[in-house]
Formats: C-alpha cells, structure tokens, sequence
C-alpha cells in the first residue's frame, strides 16, 4: 500500500484552519476599534479571546458575522474571503454567533424562537413556503425540541420568551445559535451575569457542544478561560496583545502586565 | 362547518405557541361574514344608502388588512400605502375605459399595479429602516401622488390625457361578470365581500406560512433574524409587494363603485387615516384594523359634517394611544379573556392616564 496524500484527506480537514484574518482592520472614525489583527483559528478546538472593555472583542465577531465590513485586511473562512458578504450568506457557511446580552423574539414562546433558526436553513421563497402552515412542517420543529433538550429548555418550550429567568435566558441566547447549525460558534460572554451553578452547568453544555463544532469564546472569567481553552487570543486596545496555549498566555509577561494584574495566579 | 372554519386557517391547534387565531376567533370571523350577507337584503330595503356605505367600510377594511400585513405584522412602517391603493384605482379605471370592463381582467391587473408599484416602493425603501423607511415610503407616495395629479405619464406618453391630471377620470364603468349588474349596490356588496373574505383568509394562511413567520420575527428583532441567517431585506421586499396587491385590489374595487379615479386616492391624507384605522383597530391582528377601517369610515361619514374631519381623526387617535393602546382587538381579546374586568380595566386606563399627566 501507498501513503499518498494527493486526495484531500477529511480528517486532515479536521486539523486543518477554519477561519483566518490577516492584518483584519477596523476603524470607526477616529477609534480604531480592530488594529491590525492577523489569527487562525483550528478546527475542533475551542478559542477563547480575553481583554479589558473595550478592547474590540465584540467587533471582531461583528467583522466574522458580517455585521461590519473591515476598513482594511481579510478574513478567510475555509480558505474563502468572507470580508464584505452580507450577514445571512455567512450564517448560511456555517459561521453563527450568540450575543452578549441576550438578544432575541420575547414576544414568541421559546421553542418559536429556535424553531425560527432551524426553519432557515430550508425555507425560502419556494411556494410551499408561503402556504404550508408552519406547524405543519415538522422537521423544523422536531429539531427547534432537540437543540432545546441539549440546553435543557424542554419544559418550557411553550413559555413566552420574555418570561423565561435569566439562566434559561443565556441558555435560548446560546440554543438559537445552536440551532442555526454552525460550524464555527462564535459565543460573546456566554456566562456573564451568571449565579456559580449556572455558570458551571453552561461551562459544561459549551464543552459538548465543542464536540462537534469550533468554538471561538469571549470570556471574562480567567478559571473557565483557562480550564477550557485549547487556544487563547489577548487582546488590548484594538491589537492583537498574544495568543498561545492557556499556559504560554499564564506565563506571558507583557499579558500578566496588561491584563490578569501581575501574576495573582499561580 | 369545520371545512369553512378550515378556509380561513387550518392550525387545529398552535404547535409553535403563537397563533393568529383561535378557533373561536375563525368561528367569529365565519359568523360575521354570515351575517353581512344576510343583512345586506335588509338594510338594502330598509336604507339604500347604507349598503353603499357598508362597500366602502369593507373597502378600507381590505385596504387596512393589506397595510396591517407589514405594519402590524411584519413591523414595516409604511406611511405610503395610499400609492398602492391609487395604483390599483387608476389601473382599474384605464382598463375598464380603454380595454374591458371584464372584472376576470381588470381586478387582477389593479393587483398587479399594486404588487409593482409596492415592489418598487419597497426595494427602494427597504435599505432604510424604522422611521426613515416610513419616510421614505411617505416621499414616494407623494411622488406618485404628484406624478397622477401633474398627469406626469400624458407627457411622456405625449397622449392628451392619461390619469386625468387634478380632476381625475371620470365615469368609470362598472364590472361585467357572468351577466351580474354590479350597478345594483346589493350585487357590488356580494362581489366586495366576497373578495374582502377570501384576501382575509390567503392573508391569514401567509402570516401562519414559514414565510409570514420570519415577516413576524423581523418585527420582533431585526438584528437576530438577519444572524440566524435570513435574507432580511428581500423577505421585507417580498411582504411589502404581497401587501400592495391587496392594497391595488382594494383600489380596483373602489374606482368603479365609486365611479371616479382621482389624485386624492394616492394623497398622504389616505396613508395617514389608514394608521389611524390600524391603531384604533389593534394592530398586528389584522382582524383588528378592518374593524378599525370600518369604524373610521362609518364616523366620517357620520360626523364630518359638524366639525372638521381632521380634528375628529386627531382625537381618536389621540383618545386610542392613551386609553385603549391595543384597539379594539385588545379590548375585545381582554373582554372575552375576562368579561367582569371591563368597567375595570376602563377605570385602570384613565386612573394611568392622569397619573402620567400629574408626572
Ligand atoms: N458601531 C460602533 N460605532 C462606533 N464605535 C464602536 C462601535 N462598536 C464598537 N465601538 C467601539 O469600539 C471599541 C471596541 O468595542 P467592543 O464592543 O468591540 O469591545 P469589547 O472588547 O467587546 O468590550 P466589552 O468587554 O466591554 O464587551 C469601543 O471603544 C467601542 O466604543
Ligand atoms: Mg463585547
């Protein structure tokens, strides 16, 4: 037998880059809000990306989503320029993110909320589309139960939106993107405002959505940031400060100066 | 009975928790609709002139459900509905004079003048959102507004007359249709309520369609809609020419009963008494603002003669935004949620009222 490697090989996929920015700029007038940032993200791992307010954390998945274009630089997803396409055919590459502070249908029921997310990846404006009643189309609906299951929303899939607690909340943030069907998840401070047990029970539906799908992080919290985290991203006033393992980014001098405080950790 | 329930929505129960209507509201809808076509004869008999009346209610009843379709339920603002309604009127009234009074023809084409026209409006308006796009969609209704009333096309066209200029056409025939003589107002109504019913029912089953439910998260959170991967802007464009259609067929009706086409169909005045007709109504319920319609146009009819119609629209708009900021569909859906809170409920409205005034 042969060892030739000429047909891409899918497992060498799974290593391989997801997404890449090179020298990935962006300029709100005078604020340089991105500066100069150039990072791969693998695929199958989890990355998380820390730093002080401010620091362009939150635009950085604005510019991976769509949202904003870049002043200047690019961003490759599977080796494909994504810089400028609009918001909804980058969702549908499977780039999806979840917000940081929970943004979705208060008015419509839970299950409402997700199933909107599965429904889009099959509708369109075919005319089926626009005369079968949406509860009679199950498959969308089938699959809006199971992503609800996984973030143990099932109980209360009928319940308006806006009356669900805080952590059930941060759950239907994540559960809606979920549902999307992402190949890279882009999630902005999934446990901010959480009590310790929500906290802890989100930490361990990230770590099995990580599974099966590419995890980027925003995250605040230093333990989870470095319990979980196969790669982590610094970032200070815009600049890309550092990347590296959890254990370089602990031992990197220039971070603990201007960030974690000086070496409080050990 | 249930098939004739089923005409106006099939969901025999809500999967997803939302739902338009309840079966109680579809028997509601059925019962109504009964109702004016028995007492149509009655009323005929009795007071020609309120039939004529009751076609005109119905009338803006359509033309307040096809604008309540992206208002209400889609969260379009659009302040220009009336071009839609004239472009529908004018194109009713150039082809029953100029082709054929066949309302097989002319009823379909005033929907399509209405479809191109809102498509035109919407794909220029759409990139604008919130009140920017409900005045841009102002500003293009003037224009075609100015545009009938200048009869800008008999000067491109270098034809004599085409929408008449400032007067308008007039002495439009009225439709041929299998030997019906829709000039009997008994006949008309049938035709007009007829045609309100089944617009009612296509709407309904497109707000329940997958389609009318992303219409429905667009209003409720643009933003996110968009992220989990929708085309915002096209659905928006696509819900706005649905809407014009309506609006062209309530215009096609209007033109001939009425027997003139004039600028003031396009006017903002229209636009403006319509979202007045949505609010009183209840909007987003699209039942709600053909009540609202059918009301506005029974008061101004009843009451313009003592004081300016203006000044009576401002204050029911007014009156509704502080005491009954839901409509009359939100008055109804409480009262039949809790009968006894009525006088209540009324109570508790003015008791906020003059707590907010006192600050
Ligand atoms: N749309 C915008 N227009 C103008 N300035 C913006 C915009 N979005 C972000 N900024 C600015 O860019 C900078 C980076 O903001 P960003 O939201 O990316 O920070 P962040 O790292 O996510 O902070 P936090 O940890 O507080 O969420 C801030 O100074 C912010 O005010
Ligand atoms: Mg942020």
């Amino acid at each position: 037998m042969t060892t030739t490697t000429t047909e891409p090989n899918p497992t060498e996929f799974e290593g391989g880059i997801v997404l890449e920015t090179n020298g990935l700029t962006k300029k709100f007038g005078a604020l340089t809000a991105v500066d100069d940032v150039s990072l791969e993200i693998e695929s199958g791992t989890i990355n998380s990306i820390i730093g002080p307010n401010g620091a362009g954390k939150t635009t950085l998945f604005n510019l991976f989503t769509g949202k904003h274009e870049p002043t200047s630089g690019s961003i490759k997803f599977r080796g494909v320029d994504i810089g400028g396409r609009k918001p909804h055919e980058i969702v549908a590459d499977g780039i999806v993110r979840s917000y940081q502070i929970t943004n979705f249908f208060s008015e419509l029921t839970t299950l409402e909320n997700v199933r909107l997310a599965t429904q889009a990846r099959q509708t369109g404006f075919r005319p089926t589309d626009f005369v079968r009643h949406h509860g009679s189309v199950q498959e969308p609906i089938d699959e809006a139960r199971r992503v609800l299951e996984r973030v143990h929303l099932g109980d209360v899939a009928q319940r308006r939106a806006a009356n669900l607690s805080y952590g059930q909340r941060r759950h239907l943030e994540i559960a809606i993107s979920l549902a999307a069907d992402p190949d890279l998840l882009l999630m902005d401070e999934p446990t901010a405002g959480m009590s310790p047990e929500e906290t802890r029970e989100t930490v361990e539906l990230i770590t099995e959505i990580a599974e099966d799908v590419t995890l980027v992080l925003i995250e605040h919290d230093m333990e989870i940031v470095m319990d979980i985290s196969d790669r982590i991203a610094v970032m200070n006033m815009g600049s890309l400060l550092a990347r590296g393992t959890p254990e370089e980014i602990q031992q990197d001098d220039r971070v603990q100066e201007a960030y974690l405080g000086g070496g409080d950790r050990d | 009975m249930k098939a004739v329930t089923e005409f106006f929505d099939r969901s025999t129960h809500s999967r997803t928790g939302n739902q338009l209507l309840s079966s109680q509201g579809r028997f509601a809808l059925l019962v109504s609709i009964a109702v004016l076509a028995v007492a149509a004869p009655i009323v005929q008999m009795i007071h020609p002139f309120w039939l004529n009346l009751m076609v005109r209610m119905m009338i803006f009843a359509l033309l307040a459900l096809s604008l309540d379709f992206v208002f209400g339920y889609a969260g379009l603002l659009s302040f220009g509905h009336a071009a839609m309604f004239g472009a529908g009127g004018y194109a009713a009234a150039i082809v029953i004079t100029e082709v054929t009074p066949h309302a097989l023809v002319v009823l379909p084409i005033a929907v399509v003048a209405g479809v191109v026209i809102a498509a035109l409006i919407g794909w220029l308006s759409v990139r604008a959102r919130g009140i920017y796009f409900a005045m841009l969609t102002l500003a293009f209704a003037q224009m075609f507004y100015v545009v009938a009333f200048t009869d800008l096309p008999a000067t491109i066209l270098d034809r004599g007359s085409v929408t008449g200029g400032d007067n308008g056409l007039y002495g439009i025939g009225m439709y041929e249709l299998f030997g019906i003589d829709f000039t009997s107002t008994l006949m008309y109504f049938y035709l007009t309520l007829g045609l309100v019913a089944l617009s009612l029912a296509i709407i309904i089953r497109l707000a329940n369609s997958q389609f009318g439910r992303v219409l429905q998260g667009i209003r409720e959170n643009e933003e996110r809609i968009e992220f989990i991967g929708y085309d915002v802007q096209r659905y928006k464009v696509v819900g706005f020419a649905i809407s014009g259609g309506f609006a062209g067929l309530a215009g096609g009706l209007y033109v001939p009963f009425q027997s003139v086409a004039h600028p003031g169909l396009l006017h903002w005045m229209i636009s403006g008494e319509l979202i007045v007709m949505l609010l009183l109504g209840g909007m987003g319920t699209l039942w709600g603002p053909m009540l609202g319609a059918g009301l506005v146009v029974l008061l101004e009819e009843q009451l313009a003669g003592f004081a300016s119609w203006e000044i009576i629209l401002g204050g029911i708009f007014v009156g509704v935004v502080i005491f009954a900021p839901r409509g009359l569909a939100g008055i109804l859906i409480s009262l039949r949620n809790d009968p006894g809170s009525a006088v209540e409920n009324a109570k508790q409205a003015v008791r906020d009222y003059l707590e907010a005034v006192r600050g």
